[in-house]
């Protein structure tokens, strides 16, 4: 009940400050260095150069963001609340393309829509012609859109779920029509999950890298990598920039959740169900689509890329570069960098959430804030800002090209993502049962290794999970620092795929997909319905 | 520096501890001799499991000192970690390990080499042989009781500290799991502290109860004492039902308006009179000079409540046999009937 009678331990306190130092250290160097850079991000901000970037920027977050929140909410609302067939398939499905990587799901699209492709070829054999162009904005936006809106469907699906009917019966008894009880009753109740999803989409679309760089839109993370060599003054000018967005939705987040705070979260017995009567097929056509668009569609071009490969240098054509041998330092990277990651994240991001849920400390606000907020930092960002250090800095030299930097700057990025499971994992260990164990004569190290460690584990490890399924994906960093002998599935993937590799491009894709489709489904998935 | 009596297993003198400048217990001082169990009762909020958990160490008080069989543990810069007091408690939710089975919970606190052989002598005291590997979440409410008592037990403690822990038990359970751990702390000897809210409770377990307000103990006495000798007009209606009942009194009698009233202690004057319900008989309407009338009336099985208003609308509780039943309007004449009763001076109105 009261656990603020003892003052929380210096250790935990040194503990919790070093880390926060190390969250803030990427953002704050990009903004020394601009300054002793003499980069001018002011005077760079109303050039041509940046304007362009900015507004495209921002232009393809808009409408990014839009579309997801529609489509997002829209299916879950389907999945949720209607009455259309094989509901649990679809709840199982719709969450998976967030197993793609963008850049991968860009290439999936380009490969799959574009003439010359799986799409064009079918119609060609039915005789019709097909010229839509996928690419620039319009690829960007349907890549992003299609391997985002999860991130407003699951909060949404989950939402809707647990809304209690008993709302929504009332409105119908007092008189009010099903599409008036969506709109008064039901949305209102639903607008914290779908602005706090939207939000996320928003900021993924602002840093994301692969699918902008696949369908050459020119965004500032883009124009900051393109950049990055041969004019270092206008890509620390553009970082800055993002760093400034970025921030600033962060910003809007935090007035978001807390206007919304109030919608307590309540849990219902039974969601009330509605008919969707004639537009059934419509609806269901509908979610065949997406999942067609988003799922099946790229995995079959995966697919199709690899067994072509594979059938041409067994009919004696070009050999493929991928021997059964390379296949496993990759994968064996990917798994290992991405697990290093997620242990440490959560070991460094422990002791901060003891301050706050535990000791109400001020060092452990400042710490969450700090920590939670570096999440928004866009990988480029990370990945230019640790770059530069190594290779301007004494200090920074030594740690150039290492793993060390690279699951350094892996934590910088997700690390965050395991602040929110960390406290409701510590708050789930009551202090109950630890005063009881020191009543008991059991020491603190007692205590935290039989009490608090298993207690917190299936907490904790859900939050090394979705650091884990980040990390596999990851590709900006990974491409700018990680070690030269250190190739990852993601950065094979992109490789092949820039320099036209479709067999090889197919078969990493591939790779990557099935284990961050495991790490998915065990974390994400499974996780959603214990949310029920 | 007060002399800690030899009796006394615990001894807690002067503690005082505020809350971010509430104060939540004000200089409570309490002695609880070898094998002996005391109460501590009191509403809600009113300090007293702050007040055990200090005595557990699991807060620090602000002042005052403790003692543990002569030994100082907090006070005048001494501290003894909680782990090191030696002291059981079961707390009210129990707080069992749910992670953990029936064995490794009860024997949690015991030394590696003695401990299956401790865990099953203390499940069997506590009448739940052979239950080692079921988990917590698979028993029953007093089974899991059960399990925290043995928990607490089983490192053998000096004392034993309870914080209402039957407070989770459903109503009927309740009482018959309180007989069994009155004759268990009994058999075994053990000091202990009851924190309870629970007036019935209080008197049944303890051999004296302390009854606590506001943060200060206002009366510590055996259960018969706080009942018949309330320390003031709170603690008496706090431990059961009263009517404080204006009368004037003359030495050891009172004088209301329904008759005299044999008091404990001498009075002059204006005085308040704490009236039982069950010192009071009602005398129906035989065509006599009938002084109050029947305001409510409830039956409650073996006894019913009266409640009965005198002319000027002074009311008073009577208990009276389930066989006597009356109706509101009904004429009565109320009649003293008890043992001398306690009495509090009454301010007089200007």
């Amino acid at each position: 009940m009261r656990s603020t009678a003892f003052r929380s331990p210096v250790l935990l306190k040194v503990v919790a400050i070093v880390v926060t130092a190390a969250f803030a250290f990427p953002a704050g160097y990009l903004v020394w260095r601009n300054f002793t850079f003499h980069s001018d991000p002011l005077g760079v901000l109303f050039s041509q150069r940046t304007q362009g970037p900015l507004l495209r920027t921002l232009w393809l977050a808009v409408l990014v963001s839009t579309s997801t929140a529609v489509f997002g909410t829209a299916l879950a609302w389907l999945t949720t609340r209607c009455d259309v067939p094989l509901k649990r398939m679809w709840q199982a499905l719709l969450p998976l393309p967030l197993v793609f990587p963008t850049f991968i799901g860009a290439a999936a699209l380009i490969r799959t829509l574009n003439p010359g492709g799986l799409l064009s070829d079918w119609l060609d054999n039915l005789g019709l012609v097909w010229d839509v162009e996928v690419r620039g904005l319009f690829g960007a936006w349907l890549a992003l859109t299609l391997f985002t809106y999860p991130y407003v469907y699951l909060p949404v699906a989950a939402r809707l779920r647990r809304l209690p009917g008993s709302a929504e019966e009332t409105a119908r008894l007092l008189g009010d029509s099903p599409l008036n009880i969506i709109r008064r009753v039901v949305l209102p109740q639903t607008a914290t999950a779908i602005s706090a999803g939207t939000l996320l989409v928003f900021l993924y679309a602002i840093s994301d890298f692969g699918a902008v760089q696949l369908m050459r839109y020119d965004t500032l993370s883009r124009a900051i990598y393109t950049t990055r060599l041969n004019n270092q003054t206008v890509s620390m000018a553009l970082s800055v920039i993002l760093l400034v967005l970025a921030a600033a939705v962060v910003l809007v987040e935090r007035g978001v959740t807390r206007r919304f705070e109030h919608a307590a979260p309540v849990r219902s017995r039974r969601p009330v169900i509605y008919r969707l009567g004639r537009a059934k097929p419509i609806a269901v056509a509908f979610l065949v689509g997406a999942v067609a668009l988003a799922l099946l569609g790229p995995m079959a071009s995966l697919a199709d890329w690899t067994i072509d490969g594979i059938r041409l240098e067994a009919s004696g054509g070009r050999d493929l570069l991928v021997g059964w041998d390379d296949v496993w330092s990759p994968t064996w990277h990917t798994a290992y960098g991405s697990v290093l990651a997620a242990v440490v994240s959560v070991a460094v991001v422990l002791p901060a959430a003891y301050l706050v849920v535990r000791y109400r400390s001020r060092i452990g606000t400042v710490a969450n804030a700090v920590i939670v907020s570096a999440f928004a930092l866009p990988g480029i960002l990370i990945g230019l800002a640790l770059l530069f250090w190594t290779l301007k800095t004494d200090i920074g030299s030594h740690l150039r090209n290492t793993l060390v930097l690279l699951v350094f700057a892996y934590i910088v990025r997700f690390g965050g993502q395991t602040m929110r499971t960390s406290q409701v994992a510590v708050a789930a260990v009551s202090s109950r049962l630890t005063d009881a164990a020191r009543t008991m004569g059991a020491s603190w190290l007692r205590r935290f290794r039989s009490l608090e460690l298993p207690l917190m584990a299936p907490g904790l490890l859900a939050g090394g999970g979705l650091v884990m399924l980040s990390v596999m994906k990851e590709l900006p960093i990974t491409l700018l620092i990680a070690p030269f002998d250190f190739p990852t599935l993601t950065t094979k993937a992109f490789n092949s795929i820039e320099e036209a590799f479709v067999a090889e491009a197919g078969i990493w894709s591939g790779l990557l997909v099935l284990l961050s489709g495991v790490m998915t489904w065990f974390f994400i998935v499974r996780r959603a319905e214990h949310f029920d | 520096m007060a002399l800690v009596p030899p009796v006394s297993l615990l001894s807690v003198q002067n503690v005082s501890k505020s809350f971010e400048g509430t104060t939540v217990i004000e200089d409570c001082s309490l002695d609880v001799g070898w094998g002996e169990m005391v109460s501590l009762l009191g509403p809600s909020g009113c300090g007293k499991t702050t007040l055990l958990r200090i005595i557990a160490g699991l807060e620090r008080a602000d002042r005052g000192t403790i003692h543990i069989s002569g030994t100082q543990v907090a006070g005048n810069g001494t501290w003894v970690r909680p782990e090191d007091r030696h002291v059981g408690m079961v707390f009210q939710d129990w707080a069992l390990f749910p992670h953990l089975d029936v064995s490794r919970n009860v024997g949690y606190g015991v030394p590696r080499g003695k401990r299956a052989e401790e865990v099953a002598k203390t499940l069997e005291l506590v009448n739940l042989p052979g239950m080692q590997n079921r988990m917590p979440e698979t028993l029953s409410g007093g089974q899991q009781q059960r399990v925290a008592l043995a928990r607490a037990l089983a490192p053998r403690p000096t004392a034993l500290l309870l914080d209402e822990p039957f407070s989770n038990l459903d109503s009927a359970l309740r009482r018959d799991v309180r007989t069994e751990v009155r004759q268990l702390l009994r058999t075994t000897g053990m000091t202990a502290v009851f924190v309870t809210h629970d007036r019935e409770e209080a008197l049944v377990l303890g051999d004296r109860v302390a009854v606590m307000d506001a943060g200060r103990i206002v009366q510590i006495g055996s259960p018969a004492e706080i009942y018949q000798k309330p320390a003031n007009p709170w603690v008496a209606a706090f431990i059961g039902a009263v009517s404080m009942y204006p009368a004037d009194a003359n030495g050891h009698t009172a004088h209301s308006d329904f008759g005299s009233i044999p008091l404990l202690d001498s009075h002059q004057g204006p005085v308040e009179v704490a009236v039982r319900p069950e010192d009071v008989e009602l005398r129906p309407d035989t065509g006599g000079n009938p002084t109050h009338t029947v305001e409510d009336f409830e039956f409650q099985g073996a006894d019913s409540m009266v409640t009965v208003a005198s002319p000027a609308g002074i009311r008073l509780l009577a208990r009276v046999s389930g066989t006597q039943s009356f109706t509101p309007g009904d004429r009565v004449s109320p009649v003293y009937s008890g043992s001398p009763a306690a009495a509090f001076a009454r301010p007089v109105a200007n």
